[in-house]
């Protein structure tokens, strides 16, 4: 650790504590789960930077989105994004949740993620190596030392437009919003 | 071997096309009426596994194409026979509107998901089928998904690509 | 006791892979099972009659994630059965090693799920790392750690580069090392029998009712096995054997899936041994302009987890005109699963599921 380090830390330690534990929700959304478990276990070993896989999303504060989203994934994904808790972080993992990937013209698999729920970091690559994934981790970092890794709050700022995506096309939601909608989808003015 | 199943097909059942190919394929065409109960003979004569069943959708005849895919499996455990590489394809025409057939759930168990998948895909409706719920799609399309006359692009366009970008305002 | 819904996945510790299940249960006991898939729906039949015949081949390797190359392998058989391509002699022998490979990694995958699923954490670091070590062959051979497409209609895009043979041996012989240590912390260990034994368990008349094939199958006695069934690529030139287990639960099937291991990396020795020189591919016409003659062909393979099927209908075009995949998967997970854990308890459910090596994509496709 460095002095650069311990400054930073003496700033703001809950900012340093969870830039280096980052729990990562077990869920494997598509087929770029197949690049996770060789980069938590002993050859790349995930720990080394603090991630590690929880089992609720109650528990999780980064949510690896690993490949393409199919529209019954959708709405796993929403759902397990709203659980977690404040402040938490979403890695897109993969060519297919940036721009559809090889599926673009499927029926069956939204072409940009970020429309649907905030996206922080993107890993681009079929498959992205394990060495790919530590990348995009160090700049999520460098994003959440910057205050740029801000998707939660912007979720919560524009939660009118997000869910007008989302319900466009998943129809409507069976489940109650997590903020309060207002009339202008496109959120607050002031 | 698989001259004598063409043989007893043929002198058992009116109306059917037997072509026989040396890929130890075999396709037989039959009428709907005659689909079980070629079914039926072929268990019994040996061919006991439903490996796959089919639809091809012939758009310019105006036909679907349902094809049962039967094999045997060993009869001993440890015998390999040329028996066993021979595949019987039955295809059986069905119109394209209003497509509607009988299960072979009584038959073959396993042919349960197959038809729920056709269901959902195509269209056809199986008689007897215990449940025809939706198996893997999430929405409701129209047109069923894997009929010719579905435009995948033209529906991404429409649907997908409509979904407007999350606007924000510039800090 | 009152009976009540539970909804099992996609997000659960106790699920592999982006799959779901509706228990109803009573108390701990499961009544009833329905599978949900459809997590991982892409509609690959459909995509791939948008493409060229060509084109098609990066996208059908991803309909299985944790072994695309007997995909691929698939649907090259198909095509070269469509336009009658013949196939050099060693190219055949290139295929095989290369498919047997795949089928170590895919075994050693598996036996991480299972292992992780059963609580043993160091067996499942191993199973992992010995993973990667089949990884990088197949980087080296093909340039990609998962995806590979290396398998071409008329062969194999490229020959193994010089040594590549010596560090297959290498590498599987630093696997095969270990499996005494396998051995001894993992598949004779009395921990595993007793939360493997009897869990999951069908019998042969059962499994052949309900379509199972590969494992499942095997498991409880039946040699059923494509490879010996109906050879292709170079499976008859060689001598080996089909490991059977008689009594068909989680436990015969995790047996069986090392006997293949062991197996296969035997069958790559002989295949390295009786391997002739030659070409590996024959020559394609140009690509873009390429149209198939009119027919269908439904080809099958043995991937690792069972009867791979592909049924391929041409129209004289440039792409093809259907598409269908028959996956092992797709009964395993759809009909035994359903009926195996009728009356089972709900700790069994990954349990069972892992045992019978279902994989979501190949379920959805």
């Amino acid at each position: 650790m460095d002095r650069n380090q311990i400054t930073k830390w003496l700033k703001s330690p809950a900012k340093m504590a969870n830039k280096y534990s980052l729990h990562a929700v077990y869920f494997c959304t598509g087929c770029g789960i197949i690049e996770v478990p060789p980069s938590i276990t002993a050859r790349w070993d995930a720990e080394r930077f603090g991630i590690i896989p929880v089992a609720t999303p109650r528990q999780g504060n980064l949510f690896l989105i690993t490949g393409y989203v199919s529209v019954k994934t959708l709405r796993a994904i929403i759902r397990t994004y709203e659980q977690m808790p404040e402040p938490k972080y979403v890695i897109g993992f993969g060519s297919c949740p940036i721009n559809g990937g090889m599926y673009w013209d499927s029926y069956n698999t939204i072409n940009h993620l970020d429309k649907y729920i905030p996206v922080d970091g993107w890993i681009a690559g079929c498959m992205p190596r394990p060495e790919a994934i530590f990348i995009g981790v160090t700049h999520l970092w460098t994003l959440i030392d910057k205050g740029m890794a801000d998707g939660y709050i912007k979720y919560r700022e524009y939660y009118g437009a997000y869910r007008r995506n989302q319900e466009m096309v998943l129809g409507k939601l069976e489940w109650p919003p997590l903020f309060p909608l207002t009339d202008d989808p496109r959120g607050d003015e002031q | 071997m698989s001259k004598s199943i063409k043989e007893a097909l043929e002198s058992t059942f009116r109306d059917v096309q037997v072509s026989f190919r040396e890929d130890n394929r075999m396709a037989v065409t039959a009428e709907n009426e005659s689909v079980l109960p070629i079914l039926r003979f072929l268990k019994d004569a040996g061919f006991d596994h439903l490996s796959l069943i089919s639809v091809v959708d012939w758009i310019e005849d105006n036909l679907f194409e349902l094809c049962y895919f039967l094999t045997p499996y060993m009869q001993n455990d440890d015998e390999y026979t040329d028996r066993q590489k021979l595949h019987i394809i039955l295809k059986t025409p069905l119109p394209r509107d209003e497509p509607r057939f009988k299960t072979v759930i009584g038959l073959f168990p396993n042919a349960e998901p197959y038809e729920r998948e056709i269901h959902e895909f195509f269209g056809i409706d199986f008689e007897g089928h215990p449940r025809l719920t939706p198996l893997l799609l999430e929405r409701d399309y129209e047109v069923p998904p894997f009929r010719k006359d579905f435009d995948t692009r033209k529906y991404v366009a429409e649907l997908l690509d409509s979904v407007p970008p999350i606007e924000t305002k510039k800090k | 006791m009152r009976e009540l819904e539970l909804y099992f996945g996609p997000q659960h510790l106790g699920m592999v892979g982006n799959f779901s299940i509706t228990l109803k249960v009573e108390g701990d006991r499961i009544l009833e099972a329905a599978a949900n898939p459809g997590y991982l729906h892409r509609g690959f039949e459909k995509l791939m009659e948008y493409r060229t015949w060509i084109q098609n081949f990066p996208l059908v390797c991803r309909v299985n994630v944790i072994e695309p190359d007997h995909i691929e392998m698939i649907y090259a058989m198909a095509v070269e059965k469509l336009a009658q391509i013949e196939v050099p002699e060693r190219a055949h022998f290139v295929r095989s090693i290369y498919l047997e490979l795949a089928r170590v990694g895919s075994h050693l995958f598996g036996l991480w799920a299972y292992a992780n699923m059963l609580g043993f954490d160091t067996v499942a670091q191993w199973a992992m790392y010995h993973r990667d070590l089949v990884l990088d062959l197949f980087e080296e051979l093909t340039g990609g750690r998962v995806y590979h497409i290396y398998i071409w209609p008329g062969g194999v895009r490229r020959d193994f580069p010089p040594g590549f043979t010596d560090r297959i041996v290498h590498t599987l012989h630093s696997i095969g090392g270990c499996v005494p240590d396998y051995n001894s912390t993992f598949f004779d260990n009395r921990l595993f029998y007793e939360r493997a034994k009897g869990i999951g368990q069908l019998t042969q008349q059962q499994a052949k009712e309900w379509g199972a094939t590969g494992q499942t199958l095997r498991a409880t006695g039946m040699k059923y096995d494509i490879r010996k069934v109906e050879p292709y690529a170079a499976y008859d030139k060689v001598d080996w054997e089909v490991p059977t287990r008689k009594d068909g639960d989680a436990y015969s099937r995790i047996l069986v899936i090392r006997d293949e291991m062991i197996e296969s990396v035997h069958m790559i020795f002989k295949l390295l041994d009786a391997m002739p020189e030659g070409p590996v591919y024959t020559r394609m016409p140009n690509p873009f302009k390429w149209k198939v003659p009119k027919g269908e062909a439904y080809v099958r393979c043995e991937s690792s987890r069972g009867e791979l099927g592909l049924y391929l209908v041409s129209n004289g075009g440039d792409k093809p005109y259907r598409v269908h995949f028959r996956t092992p998967s797709y009964p395993h997970g759809l009909i035994v699963l359903e009926k195996l854990l009728r009356n089972a308890s709900i700790a069994d459910v990954g349990n069972i599921m892992i045992s019978l090596y279902v994989v979501a994509p190949e379920i959805d496709r």
